[in-house]
Formats: C-alpha cells, sequence, structure tokens
C-alpha cells in the first residue's frame, strides 16, 4: 500500500476560504506536483456507533469513523448491555439509538477524514470529501483542508500524483447547508464517487443531493429498512446510475461457493432440477438473503410466481416464494430469521443455504452452505442424508467496509454491476410488502 | 475441453480488474502476431465487457492502409471468430483505427503524435496509450527511441511499451538494448513479454507452491530429487525458417519460456504478490542458476535437429528440408540442458530442461521427482519402488498429478504406484484465456507482475552465455544430432541423464 504523506497539518479554514485555498495550493505552493487523474470520493461518515460509545464513556477517543475491532467487541457487549435481542448485529441503528438514550457527555477529538485507510489511500484519490456529522444537531460548520502525496516507495518511480483531503464537520442541517461547498470540490472531468457510510433510512434529502444520477454510490442495503434500502437500489438502478452495495459485495462468498459446487461438468445438469431453496438468514433484515435467493433465480432463469409472508419460530416473519422454471416446473423458496447466540456486524448476516434438486435421471441432490459461526445441523435435519448430500462451509470474509470500496475503486466499474441490477429487481418483487 | 453446459452461477463472478480509457497502439500492425493474437485477444477482453468504452486500437506500420482496410484485414483474418459474435464485432472494429507509420521515419512518428491526440478526443482515451512492439526485433531500440522522441513515452503514468520476445539475442545484446529502452522510458513503463506467462497453468505454478501448506514444506533440496522441465511441440518450423535459423531452439524457447517456468518453480516465497516483490524473487533465482558445468558446458547440453521421419504414407520432412532452412543448416530443433541453483533450497539438486520440435506428442510439463523412501519395507511390482512424482501439465490437458504407492490387491505386501490427478477440466470445464489475453490486459492495467523485467532477462541470457559462446566459437563441440521426426530426440539426450542414473519421462 502506498502510505500517504500529508504536506501540511490539517487546517481549519473557514469554509468560504476552502475552495479559494485549494485552488492556490495547487497554483503555487504545489506548482510541479501533479494532481492524479484519479477520482474524487465523497464520504458521508456518520459514525453514530463509535461517537455514542464515546460520548457515554464505554471507549476511548478519537472519532476516526473506521469500524476497528475494539469498537466492534465493545459494540457487541453493548448489545447486552442495552438489554437488546443478542441477533442485533453491532452495526444495527437501533444499538445506535438505545446507547443515544444513556447518559454521558465525554469528549473525544474528531479525527474523521483524517485518517484514510491505507486500502483506500493506495489508489490515489485526487480528493476526499468526508461530510462527519456531529451529534449536536445544532453544531456549526467547521472544515478542514489538507493535500498529501503517496512515499515513494524505494525502489519505485516517483510518481508525485497528490491529492487533499476535506473534512466538513458539523451538524447535519450545517451540513445541508453548505451542499454548495460539495458541488464546488468535486474535481470536473474526474469520476465521483459517494459512499453513504450510514443507514438509508437517514437523511434522504441530504443523499438525493450527494449523490446525483451522474456520481458513482455506494451503499450498505444491510443498514436501514429493508424496504427503504431494496427500493432505492431498485430506483436508483433503474434511473442508470453505477450502484454498488457492500451488503451485495459480502455475498461474494457465497456465490463463489455455491457456484464453485457446479463448476464440475458432471453436476451442472443438477441446476436445471432445482425444486426447492431453503435460506436462513440472522435477525429480521432478510434483504442479504433475498439479494442471494433472487441472484440464484435470475442465474438459473426462474420466473418469481409469487411472494408471501411465512411464521417464523418466534424469531421473526420469513419469506416464501414460489418460482417456475424454465421447464414450467416449481421450485420454492423459503428464507427464514434463525436466532443467534452473539451479535454479528452486520444485519441480517447469512447463516445457511439449501439447495434440493430433483434430477430424472439420478438421485435427489441436496446441496447445503452454512457460515463458519452458524453450522449446518438445521438444514441438515429433516431426511436430508438421504439424498446424494454435498455440503460446503462458506468462509467468513474479513474484509473491512473500507477495503470493499477499495476494490470497487480499483475496478473502477461506471456501471451498476448487471448481476446485482438483475438480483435487485427480483429482490424487491420477493420482498412481501 | 469437455463440451458442457457452462456453469450459469459462474457467470460474472470474476470481478475483473477494469481497464483505464486509452488507446492500444500495434507497431507491425500489418503482421501475423496482430491478427492472429493481438487483435483476438483485444476481441476476446472486449466480448468479455472489459474494455473500457472509451478505448480504441491504433495499428501502424508501412503499409498505406486505411481505417476501413485494417478492419477489413482483421475481420477476414478472424472470419471464424466473427462469425459467432457478428454484432459484437461491428462493435468492436470501431474501435479499430490505423496509421501508416515507419518508426526509423520522424515525420510519420511525429504525425502518429498527431492522430493519437485526435483519437483522444474521438474516443475520450485521456492520452493514456500502450504501444505495442510487434515488430522486428532489429527496432525494439530504434523504436523505442523514436516513441520517446516525439515525447509519446514522456508521461510515465499514462504511457507504456510492450516489447516482445526475443529480448536481444545474448547477454551483451540484451543488457544494451536495455540501456537503450531504459534511457527512453522508465522501467515501470517497459513491459517485456513471454506469452508463457500468460498461461493460467504457469502461473497455477505460484499458487499451487504458494497458497498450500502441503508443497512448501517439501519443495527443497531435502526432498526434491531432480527437476524436469519439457516444451515438446509436433510441428516443425513451419513458416518461421528465416526467424528460426538465427534463433534455434535455445534462444526461441529456452532462454525465455522454460527459463521462466524454472524461476516460477524454484524462487522463494514472495513477500507479498506484487510486481516488484514478484520480480525480485525471479531475479534472484536466475542469478543464482548455472549450468551444470559451466567450464565444460558441452557436457551438460545436448543439441539436436530434427531429420526426416514419419512414415511411407505420411513422411514428414527433416529440418534441413524445410522451405527456407539453409541444406547444411547447424540450426538446432532440440536442445536439453542441466541446471544446478546455487542456493540453500536448491543446492545439488538437477533441473532438467529440454524442448524440441517434432516429438511425439505436443506437452509441456514441470516434473518434480521427489527422494525415495528411505528404507523399502515392501516389494515394489515394478521390482523398486517409484519415487514420488508431482507432474504439473500446462498444456495440453492441464492439470497435475501426483504419483505415489499404494498397496496392490492381493494377499500379499506388494506396492505399485497410481496417479492421483487434478484436471482443469473436469474440475472446472471451462476453457481458460489465451495468454494474450490476459497479458494485454494486464499491460494496460499497468500491471508488469506478468513481465520480465531487465535484470530478470539479462541474467537468463547470462546463465546459457558458455552455451551460446560455445556454438558461436567451437560448434564441433556441442554438435547437433540429428534424431528422427516424431521421436523423442537424440540418444545423446538419454545419455545426459543416463550418467545421473535418470531417464526422461516419457509422458
Amino acid at each position: 500500500m502506498a502510505a500517504q504523506l500529508t504536506l501540511q497539518a490539517p487546517r481549519a479554514l473557514p469554509p468560504a476560504e476552502v475552495v479559494p485555498h485549494l485552488q492556490h495550493l495547487w497554483d503555487t505552493e504545489l506548482e510541479g506536483s501533479r494532481g492524479a487523474a484519479t477520482f474524487t470520493l465523497v464520504i458521508y461518515e456518520a459514525s453514530w456507533l463509535q461517537q455514542q460509545l464515546v460520548r457515554i464513556g464505554w471507549i476511548d477517543g478519537p472519532i476516526t469513523g473506521l469500524l476497528e475491532r475494539s469498537l466492534v467487541e465493545r459494540a457487541k457487549q453493548a448489545v447486552s448491555d442495552c438489554d437488546l435481542p443478542l441477533s442485533t448485529a453491532v452495526m444495527d441503528q437501533r444499538l445506535s439509538w438505545a446507547l443515544g438514550q444513556k447518559s454521558g457527555a465525554h469528549q473525544a477529538e474528531d479525527l474523521r477524514g483524517q485518517f484514510v485507510d491505507s486500502a483506500i489511500s493506495a489508489h490515489q484519490p485526487r480528493r476526499l470529501i468526508t461530510l462527519a456529522p456531529t451529534l449536536d444537531a445544532a453544531e456549526s460548520l467547521q472544515t478542514r483542508v489538507a493535500a498529501f502525496c503517496p512515499l515513494v516507495e524505494e525502489g519505485k518511480a516517483s510518481s508525485q500524483a497528490c491529492g487533499d483531503a476535506v473534512v466538513l464537520r458539523g451538524g447535519r442541517g450545517a451540513l445541508q447547508q453548505n451542499l454548495a461547498l460539495v458541488d464546488a470540490l468535486v474535481e470536473p472531468g474526474l469520476p465521483c464517487w459517494v459512499w453513504w457510510n450510514s443507514s438509508l433510512d437517514e437523511a434522504p434529502d441530504l443523499l438525493e443531493a450527494l449523490a446525483p444520477p451522474g456520481r458513482r454510490l455506494v451503499v450498505d442495503s444491510s443498514l436501514g429498512a429493508p424496504r427503504r434500502c431494496i427500493d432505492l437500489l431498485l430506483q436508483r438502478i433503474q434511473a442508470g446510475q453505477a450502484v454498488n452495495d457492500l451488503n451485495w459485495l459480502r455475498l461474494r462468498t457465497w456465490r463463489e461457493s455455491l457456484a464453485m459446487l457446479f463448476d464440475p461438468p458432471a453436476r451442472r445438469n443438477a441446476l436445471e432440477h432445482v425444486v426447492q431453496l431453503d435460506i436462513d438468514v440472522e435477525g429480521d433484515h432478510p434483504l442479504k438473503g433475498l439479494l442471494l435467493a433472487a441472484w440464484i433465480a435470475d442465474r438459473l432463469g426462474w420466473h418469481l410466481v409469487s411472494s408471501f409472508a411465512v411464521d417464523g419460530d418466534g424469531a421473526g416473519a420469513g419469506v416464501g416464494a414460489e418460482f417456475q422454471r424454465t421447464d414450467g416446473a416449481t421450485v420454492q423458496l423459503r428464507l427464514m430469521p434463525v436466532p443467534v447466540g452473539v451479535p454479528r456486524t452486520h444485519p441480517g448476516a447469512m447463516v445457511g443455504l439449501r439447495m434440493i434438486c430433483e434430477p430424472d435421471d439420478r438421485p435427489p441432490l441436496c446441496v447445503i452452505l452454512c457460515s463458519e459461526t452458524g453450522g449446518c445441523m438445521r438444514l441438515e435435519a429433516g431426511g436430508m442424508a438421504s439424498m446424494e448430500l454435498l455440503e460446503e462451509v462458506v468462509p467468513v470474509t474479513n474484509a473491512t467496509e473500507e477495503e470493499e470500496l477499495a476494490r470497487l475503486l480499483s475496478g473502477g466499474h461506471d456501471t451498476t454491476n448487471p448481476l446485482m441490477a438483475s438480483a435487485v429487481a427480483i429482490a424487491a418483487r420477493l420482498l412481501p410488502a | 475441453m469437455s463440451a458442457v453446459l457452462t456453469n450459469p452461477l459462474r457467470v460474472g463472478l470474476r470481478q475483473e480488474r477494469v481497464i483505464s480509457p486509452q488507446c492500444l497502439v500495434i507497431f507491425g500492425a500489418s503482421g501475423d502476431l496482430t491478427h492472429r493474437k493481438l487483435v483476438p485477444a483485444l476481441f476476446e477482453l472486449f466480448r468479455q465487457r472489459r474494455l473500457p468504452s472509451e478505448f480504441a486500437v491504433l495499428g501502424c506500420a508501412r503499409r498505406p492502409w486505411s481505417d476501413d482496410d485494417f478492419r477489413g484485414r482483421m475481420a477476414e483474418a478472424m472470419a471464424n471468430e466473427i462469425a459467432e459474435h457478428r454484432s459484437a464485432w461491428d462493435q468492436f472494429a470501431a474501435c479499430l483505427f490505423y496509421e501508416s507509420v515507419d518508426l526509423q521515419d520522424p515525420p510519420t512518428v511525429v504525425k502518429l503524435g498527431e492522430r493519437l491526440e485526435l483519437i483522444d478526443r474521438q474516443r475520450a482515451t485521456r492520452g493514456n496509450r500502450t504501444f505495442y512492439l510487434s515488430v522486428s526485433p532489429a527496432f525494439y531500440g530504434s523504436g523505442c527511441r523514436a516513441l520517446a522522441a516525439a515525447g509519446l513515452l514522456a508521461d510515465p503514468a499514462r504511457s507504456r511499451v510492450v516489447i516482445e520476445k526475443p529480448f536481444g539475442t545474448d547477454y551483451a545484446s540484451a543488457q544494451a538494448l536495455n540501456k537503450v529502452v531504459q534511457a527512453c522510458a522508465q522501467e515501470s513503463q517497459i513491459f517485456r513479454i513471454d506469452h508463457y506467462l500468460g498461461k493460467e497453468t504457469v502461473q497455477n505454478i505460484l499458487v499451487l507452491r504458494f497458497a498450500n501448506t502441503i508443497f512448501e514444506p517439501i519443495w527443497n533440496r531435502n526432498y526434491i530429487a531432480n527437476v524436469q522441465i519439457t516444451a515438446a511441440e509436433t510441428v516443425g518450423v513451419e513458416e518461421r525458417a528465416g526467424y528460426y535459423e538465427s534463433s534455434g531452439a535455445l534462444r526461441d524457447m529456452v532462454q525465455n519460456h522454460l527459463t521462466q517456468i524454472l524461476a516460477l518453480t524454484a524462487m522463494e516465497p514472495p513477500g507479498r504478490f506484487d510486481p516488484e516483490s514478484m520480480r525480485n524473487e525471479k531475479a534472484k533465482v536466475l542469478q543464482a542458476a548455472r549450468l551444470a558445468n559451466p567450464e565444460e558446458p558441452w557436457k551438460c547440453c545436448v543439441r539436436g535437429q530434427y531429420g526426416p521421419g514419419g512414415s511411407r504414407e505420411r513422411p514428414i520432412a527433416g529440418y534441413r528440408q524445410e522451405p527456407g532452412v539453409n541444406p547444411a543448416s547447424t540450426t538446432e530443433t532440440y536442445v536439453a540442458t542441466k541446471l544446478f541453483i546455487n542456493n540453500w533450497r536448491w543446492q545439488g539438486v538437477p533441473f532438467y530442461i529440454r524442448t524440441g520440435k517434432r516429438l511425439p506428442k505436443r506437452l509441456s510439463e514441470v516434473v518434480l521427482t521427489f527422494r525415495e523412501a528411505p528404507v523399502h519395507l515392501f516389494d515394489a511390482a515394478g521390482g523398486s519402488p517409484t519415487p514420488n512424482q508431482l507432474i504439473l501439465r500446462i498444456q495440453p490437458d492441464e492439470g497435475a498429478d501426483i504419483r505415489f504407492e499404494v498397496k496392490a490387491p492381493g494377499s500379499g505386501m506388494r506396492s505399485r504406484p497410481v496417479d492421483m490427478a487434478f484436471s482443469y477440466d473436469e474440475s472446472f470445464g471451462e476453457p481458460s484465456d489465451e495468454g494474450y489475453v490476459r497479458l494485454l490486459a494486464d499491460a494496460m492495467l499497468a500491471d508488469p507482475t506478468l513481465y520480465t523485467r531487465s535484470d530478470e532477462v539479462e541474467a537468463a541470457w547470462r546463465l546459457y552465455t558458455p552455451l551460446l559462446e560455445l556454438i558461436e566459437d567451437a560448434p564441433e563441440q556441442l554438435p547437433v544430432h540429428t534424431y528422427e521426426a516424431r521421436t523423442w530426440g537424440p540418444a545423446a539426450a538419454d545419455n545426459l541423464l543416463a550418467e545421473d542414473g535418470l531417464v526422461w519421462r516419457r509422458p
């Protein structure tokens, strides 16, 4: 990774002076340095969880905006401290809300936008613009500016592609009122990525203004009400915007594991004879599981006939659906929430998948995938062992949000992934109204 | 590959890196390589949706073709591929342009710069360019100079130059060429291509070694007795007599392709998978490699040349009878040599390398033969236990086999060897991309991991310098043995191993 060398200490400036200052910096002080011809990255970095934990004194500062391991561990403990169900994920906004009810007024330095993960900085953003809303909604806007160049590693050519970072920190109202500054800072002629690193339920007007269709939007559909998340994805994709969903990207190992099982040509025929698909997810956020089911349905050419809510075993409502295969046969889908004993990081994590195929000329095949932590036992029950059983434990990916984002940046895709676009359209219809 | 359904769940799963907007400039666009390999590889990338919409290919050669001439000639040469993908070709062909350029004639190179600027405006390629020198090796240096003089290599972030093989004809010429091209561009801009490194199975050597824990602990002199690297071709010299007469098998295959496979097989694990870490380790192992007997190189190398063969019904001409070949030619079409690598991992382990034309089978493979078990407890069906072998099949029938002893069925305790096989075909069932697809994409992504660096190329030439000098100065000491076409080379090559109590694997 290319380390970032800050050419100057982050400088606090009045908002009105930010643009002239940067112009002066590039025209005069950095004369001879080339600005990286890469992209602008706008991040809405709410970090409510970290801010609340710092405020009530359960963790120390500074506030960085990074989802560090110590933060996640303390937040998991906070789930039970706040008497929330154990299936409440750390990033579930209900946890931040519950923490918000606790008293405390601890302060810590706020370094959001100044801690650039090396996975992102390695791609040499031309300009990083961080919007850092504060807990105090009435706080006025503060802006900070810094320029940086990558440290040249020994033996490597110096490309001196430099960039700058701008932080806009304040109450949400102040951020909203100063959106013109963001627009003025977005480099014309370069791609602009907008990472909405917070719940999609939050500040829809701000999201709308930050991410017009020409900008590449990155969201996490596990954060926010499932209906709001899927509708937003669908609407943006249909409008032709390049949309990326970290929740979809986290399905990568599941999609890869399932595809891998059908790589050997001798097994492929079974995919034409699927009769049943069962998916278990953690907690009451079904979107990840629905996206996986929708991807399978799309890839196998199934037609959605109906979808409906089904009763879970005390763990919330599930989703049922009926599909029609290309040969007219029926495929049943059941997506059920299952209780878990330890909070996970993101809502609605995958626990298991079972796919039953009944080819004409060979014994039924039962494919079971389960997460490392979830186990396969529930899906193995019900006589599955009488079929040809194919099981795989799906590895847990340890990639951080920043690493996932960096992968997107390196890909440079200027359109929505067509697999995701198709899956979102089906998932939106699968989710009962 | 099996003719089976595509795995519908596999489609689109690979998250490919996306190539930045750019113009690929091919010098030698009227030559064979352009229509046989380069444009088909680009068309494949286009069909895989891995090229940006802001993309252009500018073919350059001396012939006074128009854009439409170039498009037509490419379409004609690729008629079979295009027939199945007509509408994709029509879209792709719109990215093809042509400019008549003579790299020895500065005004035409200046004109090329103007054409590139025009293409930048037409296709929004943003001044990002990859220059591919598919020209006679004699023009590599002057070609780079001409590009540099026209200012086309001035921006290291937005210009690269790909240089085909052979990079030099010996150590001195490779050094000289390196000096010339490095004076024109930074090393990070120079991409020396070796298409073997684009092969999936060659890259798999790295994954097999460094993504598994079961191989690396025994991948050393304590467990490995010897290594054989073979690249066998069934074809003869075909239409390449002009080039091949001055090159021969040693320069054409051994110094580049087989030595790169040797490097990947023998290198130390890099600290991370990035271009410089990888190439550092490859360069180090090549710098540690020596001919088995550099003082008397004729003792560790055998040269051969195919003679007539085949049957009465289907005779095969000998090399000297091929069109364009000197009837008294002493160019080798076969070479076998023995090397050592003087480092802690490989000290004392012989590496045998062989390649030849008109051999019985077309195949490339690496065979690692392990040491024998210290005590033979069981009778072996074959008299003595067969040493364990790991066979990496690079082409065709890509995959790997492990050979080991098992109990032969029956009441006794006799052992016999069996093979445990991995086949790309059976496991993945889909053909992998041509090497040029991967390598062209990497060059346009400015990723040199699979390209050879100046020190690697020089180390590879230096390794064979005693042989090249001997061939030059005292060829009678390294005679060319004739072998019958479609046999496994001259008997002298068998003797090279027989002296060590070994035999070549008969694949």
